[in-house]
């Protein structure tokens, strides 16, 4: 439940004459539920890096809640983004070698927060994103269920914001529905904002608000009851 | 973070492994020589310890001490018998013995000796008793017979085509404990059994001209086998088994190979052997001896420590190679872990503990292969020459443990802190 406010935010690679990303001024208000689309090239990958603290701002501001993510080192930013961003990635990124509920846990146990409170919420998570064995290793799952896991991972820590990046694209139909089904209930339930980048029109539907992206722009913004008009 | 080191290991566990092995077997090389060439050290300069000063006849000092304390079998040139009966009145030696070599049974060197040498350079008997006849014979404690056994001494030794004395035999009246120098290996009777085996001295109690007897010592050379005029049969002397041995060593001893000499001070021994350094005697400490042999070992264990340190380079310079390709080719799970929210010093504690426990455990596994490796050239040795070598650790070996660690923790730190200077967005993005 953080809002993000961006200001001025360009970014540019060596190499490239034009910014791959401008964006002048956007608001998100916490708690919303946000779509990010627009083809490969758009920008959009690397708005989700910028906004989830994977990528160095190199211009403008952009403030989740109270913190400028633009201002801190490296390492406060990765110690931000531990505690406020729940990550889920097309691809899972689990550990091959470790149970499902050692995958949940691997990153707060890694930033040794991971105490009795956390390994008893990484517990009930699985139950919540509805997976049975928490002993069962990754590399036996099936891609629904590894994203599951991410998905628990991910809430591990009660993030304010949920950022999916394609979260839906590697999975077939099914399994893509009910991941869909999953993120907004529990972003329903924590409150947490949710922002997911995602070429599934019909994920996309479900969410409050659409950005669309082109060219390294915001080229359209749309609340969904302006769609269904 | 240990949990997902050992997951991650388990995975890759074949890779690991030959990790380890490459590791293990280079440090088992530098290991391996270091020690063996420090229990070679070690293990002569101990069959050297009971014997303080050694005089031979004028010739090379090193053949003198290899012959006469590591009884190596060479042709010696003989001193005088009365350069012995000398030695045996001076009031400044506490004991000398003469050691007469040249004959061998069943491939252990027969050395006469007195009684005073055996008494005072082993720690005793393990069975049986003395030699008090001529006779009589006394094992060293690694001579494969039992006593009451009979020994019928063969010229030179079989290798080099000797004949055996089969008029002779020597009966064995004891063992020896075990002193861990090559007189384990040595069947050891009287010297004057040896002199009369050979056809010398036993004119001195016949009554015969004694000069007869010196003119053949000084031609004669025990270990040489063939040159001497045996076959005219004339010095095939007999020895008499039931004579009691005489060990007051008056004039008119017959030459022999090498005299061991105990000073009663170190005084005396510099004494004596300035005294017989001069003409035809060569008086020699084995311990300056050693010295000169030793500088000749180092030089080849410079020579091959060198070797494994180069060996040691490489396998280093492989393990990079191998771990920075390994890093590589894991940008994106490392890059997961950060965006994850692992912390940038755990992804480098990560990298870092797991390459540096396989170097570790490889440099642990290589110290117990090379100690194995010079424990057995240690027995192999052993069992060749009668010298134990004493194989073991000291501190050098713990600075080297620590240097090969120190080195693994910076080889260790490269992938390590590529791994922590990635940039989580540009590594999932790869």
């Amino acid at each position: 439940m953080l809002s993000l406010k961006i200001d001025r935010l360009a970014v540019s690679f060596p190499g490239l004459a034009a910014p791959v990303l401008v964006v002048d001024h956007l608001d998100i208000a916490a708690g919303s539920r946000v779509a990010l689309t627009g083809g490969s090239g758009s920008g959009k990958s690397t708005l989700i890096n910028i906004i989830a603290g994977l990528e160095r701002v190199q211009a403008g501001s952009v403030v989740w809640g109270e913190q400028d993510i633009a201002d801190v080192s490296e390492g406060r930013r990765d110690r931000w983004r531990a505690a406020n961003i729940g990550l889920v990635m097309q691809e899972f990124h689990l550990f091959p070698g470790l149970s499902a509920l050692d995958n949940i846990l691997l990153p707060a146990r890694l930033s040794r927060v991971a105490d009795a409170d956390l390994m008893k919420r990484a517990e009930s998570l699985f139950a919540t994103v509805g997976l049975k064995r928490p002993g069962q290793h990754v590399e036996t799952m099936s891609r629904g269920e590894m994203q599951r896991v991410a998905i628990a991972r991910a809430l591990l820590r009660s993030p304010g914001v949920i950022i999916a990046d394609e979260p839906t694209a590697s999975l077939d139909l099914e399994s893509g529905e009910a991941v869909g089904d999953l993120l907004l209930s529990v972003a329903d339930s924590t409150g947490s904002t949710l922002i997911v980048a995602s070429h599934d029109q019909h994920l996309i539907g479900r969410l409050d608000r659409r950005l669309t992206l082109s060219g390294g722009r915001i080229v359209a913004d749309s609340e969904r009851k302006e769609i269904a008009a | 973070m240990i949990g997902f080191i050992l997951a991650d290991l388990r995975r890759l566990w074949l890779g690991g492994a030959v990790v380890v092995l490459l590791v293990a077997l280079a440090t088992a090389l530098g290991v391996a020589v270091t020690l063996q060439e420090r229990s070679l050290r070690l293990g002569s300069a101990r069959a050297a310890d009971k014997f303080d000063l050694v005089i031979g006849a004028a010739g090379s000092e090193t053949q003198l001490i290899l012959s006469s304390i590591f009884l190596q079998a060479a042709p010696l040139p003989l001193v005088d018998g009365a350069v012995l009966t000398r030695l045996a009145a001076d009031p400044r030696v506490a004991w000398a013995a003469p050691v007469g070599f040249g004959d061998s049974f069943a491939g252990y060197p027969i050395v006469g000796t007195t009684t005073s040498l055996v008494s005072n350079t082993t720690p005793g008997f393990a069975e049986g008793k003395m030699f008090a006849l001529e006779g009589e014979a006394v094992l060293g404690a690694a001579v494969n017979l039992s006593v009451g056994a009979e020994i019928k001494p063969m010229h030179g030794s079989a290798e080099t085509g000797g004949h055996t004395h089969t008029e002779i035999a020597y009966t064995v009246v004891g063992r020896l404990q075990p002193t861990g120098t090559p007189w384990d290996r040595a069947i050891l009777v009287p010297i004057q059994a040896v002199w009369h085996v050979h056809g010398l001295g036993a004119d001195h109690e016949e009554g015969h001209g004694e000069g007869d007897a010196d003119a053949h010592a000084g031609e004669h050379q025990h270990a040489d086998g063939h040159d001497h005029a045996h076959e005219d049969g004339e010095h095939h002397g007999g020895i008499d088994p039931d004579a009691p041995i005489v060990e007051n060593f008056g004039d008119g001893l017959p030459g022999v190979p090498a005299i061991l000499v105990k000073p009663k001070t170190i005084a005396d021994a510099y004494r004596l052997r300035q005294e017989y350094r001069s003409g035809n005697t060569l008086g020699v400490f084995p311990g300056e001896v050693l010295t000169g042999l030793y500088a000749t070992l180092g030089d080849a264990k410079t020579v091959l420590s060198a070797v494994a340190a180069g060996s040691q380079g490489l396998v280093a310079a492989a393990l990079m190679l191998v771990t920075v390709i390994h890093v590589g080719q894991r940008r994106r799970q490392i890059g997961a872990l950060r965006a994850f929210g692992a912390p940038r010093a755990s992804v480098f504690a990560i990298v870092w503990l797991e390459l540096f426990f396989l170097v570790a455990l490889g440099v642990g596994i290589g110290f117990l292969l090379g100690l194995g490796a010079a424990h057995i050239g240690a027995r192999l040795f052993t069992a060749k020459s009668g010298v134990i070598l004493p194989v073991g650790f000291t501190g050098e070996d713990l600075r080297l443990a620590l240097f090969l660690m120190g080195f693994a923790a910076i080889l260790a730190a490269i992938p390590a802190l590529l791994a922590y200077r990635q940039s989580p967005a540009a590594a999932l993005r790869a």
